[in-house]
């Protein structure tokens, strides 16, 4: 199903008839079904669906981890299934920021430098005015010189935040944000997301099980077998 | 940002770090231990042949520079054309042996009279000079390093030999024996490896050569004022190869330790790999992190290594007095260079795997 949002604005991301098809040996399996969604600026969307439904591989998509089978996923104006590998890195350097469900940062590091190294791989060198408002903002100033194995799960996944919002992205990507964390931290985490999107016009795409995480969103999605099969605003 | 990340990763490993820096540490020992110890033989033997004082040396048709390795085949009646000679002063003729029993040394077979003409004497430490067919002379660091007394019994060539006397060391080998005796030994009756001459004014030198050279047309006339720097790892037949083969052996093992090394980092490392990648780092930054933490950790290893080099003298030179062991900054920066290019050349490939891990395969491994 296709989904047509507003008149007059651009989406920052448009995926059109996306096919993405694993192969191995003989068997394949597509992930996803011809998938096309518009996601216009500031917008925050979830997306639900069963295990295996091809959430994630959606967002792996159209943040450019993975390239498609067939189809176009345009983020930002480019068109990430005409890129090379190196292109789609760049792209995601510059306007993507990822939210892993398991935090995945860097556990050498401190909270202070695993935020620091997404600005460090920006290129733009270190912005201390942003750093300073992002901490603040994500309440994390007594928390910065502690590694992420002495913060809590709501304390980590605020440092990815951190991280995935240093570099000012167009689109941040959350796959399963509140998955690893407790009704607390996933309500205050859910809280910053909204915050962030409300606040600062960040546009947000979230991959949820949590029927109650997703109304935090403007529009759900509701996948199925790879397909969208309904998008229904929250409110 | 990424010295700050190559330390954390350094120190989160402690062992792994351990292990990769002592083994680099080896590889820079060993390359400047045998270089030193080649080096340091080879500067022992040309000093102490320039201590005997002589100003030219004559020796046989293609002679080796190396005194031991020529055989004895001159006869010693040259020695008296050579004495008759307008520059020349005084004449001692040598043979050379090889010793290759409790240790390798050469030994002189010398007249002690035409010897001290040349030399101008030993300094004796204890004991006498040379007088019975029987006795030896050592020098004082040989008999430090063997524990050898006057009056004692040293077994040399297949040989009961009395110990006469210590000398001071320097004056060409370690032990001396009477030629006649050597000669018999040897077989090399009235033969001589070597005539040391001594000029009448050294700036006569120069001429000195010309007449011998005129004399004896074929054979190999050197001033000893050189003779050091005619000395080196290239004069010796299969020394150069045997330094290049331990230094490529030195290079294989940090080679393949830095390479085993980063290679079991990077699987551990694969979903950290997938998270950089998902922050837009390129292969090429990814390839900078793990050659950077190679870089630091073979540093870790030269520095080490160069500790060692001194440890290991110090041990070496305790156990054998005897030992010239010589270390350089030359050797020390090569070798530093040597470790550094092998250990980021072993891991090249884990790098080169790290940047091509597919991003969505590394977040979720496990």
């Amino acid at each position: 199903m296709r989904l047509l949002l507003g008149a007059g604005l651009e989406p920052i991301l448009k995926t059109e008839n996306l096919w993405k098809v694993y192969r191995s040996g003989q068997v394949e399996l597509a992930a996803l079904r011809g998938v096309s969604v518009e996601v216009l600026p500031g917008e925050f969307i979830s997306i639900m669906g069963p295990s295996g439904c091809g959430k994630s591989t959606l967002l792996h998509v159209i943040g450019g981890l993975a390239r498609a089978t067939s189809g176009r996923v345009l983020l930002d104006g480019n068109d990430l299934t005409q890129m090379s590998d190196a292109a789609r890195t760049l792209l995601r350097r510059h306007k993507v920021g990822f939210v892993f469900q398991r935090f995945n940062l860097l556990p050498t590091l401190d909270a202070y430098h695993n935020i620091a190294l997404a600005q460090h791989i920006h290129g733009n060198g270190f912005d201390p005015h942003r750093f300073e408002a992002v901490v603040g903002m994500l309440g994390l100033k007594e928390r910065l010189h502690h590694k992420p194995a002495e913060l809590s799960g709501g304390e980590q996944q605020r440092v990815a935040l951190a991280r995935a919002i240093i570099s000012e992205p167009k689109i941040v990507l959350a796959d399963e944000p509140t998955g690893n964390l407790d009704t607390k931290s996933s309500e205050s985490v859910l809280v910053l997301l909204r915050q962030l999107n409300r606040d600062l016009g960040q546009t947000i795409v979230m991959i949820t099980h949590n029927p109650e995480a997703a109304t935090y969103g403007d529009r759900v999605l509701h996948m199925r077998d790879g397909m969208v099969v309904n998008g229904l605003p929250t409110h | 940002m990424i010295g700050h990340l190559v330390l954390r990763n350094a120190a989160h490993r402690p062992v792994r770090t351990a292990i990769t820096v002592i083994a680099v540490a080896i590889e820079v020992t060993l390359v400047i231990i045998v270089v030193g110890l080649t080096s340091g033989l080879l500067l022992d033997t040309a000093k102490r042949t320039e201590g005997v004082g002589a100003d030219i040396m004559v020796q046989p048709p293609s002679a080796s520079v190396f005194m031991a390795f020529s055989g004895a085949p001159m006869p010693v009646s040259i020695g008296k054309k050579l004495a008759q000679l307008e520059y020349v002063q005084a004449v001692a003729p040598v043979l050379v042996q090889f010793n290759s029993v409790n240790g390798l040394d050469l030994v002189y077979g010398i007249q002690p009279d035409t010897f001290r003409q040349v030399s101008n004497g030993f300094v004796f430490e204890a004991g006498r000079d040379l007088a019975d067919p029987n006795d030896i002379l050592v020098d004082d660091v040989y008999a430090r390093a063997k524990k050898v007394q006057v009056g004692q019994t040293l077994h040399v060539l297949e040989h009961d030999f009395h110990v006469a006397g210590i000398i001071e060391h320097g004056k060409g080998a370690r032990l001396f024996v009477l030629m006649s005796t050597l000669q018999e030994m040897s077989g090399a009756r009235d033969k001589a490896s070597i005539f040391f001459l001594k000029c009448d004014r050294s700036d006569h030198t120069a001429a000195a050569i010309d007449e011998v050279s005129q004399l004896l047309p074929r054979y190999e006339v050197r001033p000893l004022k050189d003779y050091m720097s005619q000395i080196t790892s290239s004069s010796l037949p299969g020394l150069d190869i045997f330094i290049n083969v331990m230094i490529g052996i030195a290079v294989g093992i940090g080679f393949l330790v830095t390479f085993l090394s980063m290679y079991t980092t990077i699987i551990e490392r694969t979903r950290e790999i997938g998270v950089l990648k998902s922050l837009g780092a390129s292969k090429g930054y990814i390839v900078e992190i793990i050659l950077s933490e190679t870089g630091v950790l073979c540093l870790g290893g030269v520095v080490v290594g160069i500790g060692l080099s001194y440890v290991m003298r110090i041990v070496l030179l305790r156990l054998f007095p005897a030992l010239s062991i010589l270390i350089t900054l030359r050797w020390i920066c090569l070798a530093g260079v040597i470790a550094l290019l092998g250990g980021l050349l072993g891991a090249g490939y884990p790098a080169w795997l790290a940047s091509r891990k597919d991003p969505v395969e590394a977040l979720a491994y496990e």
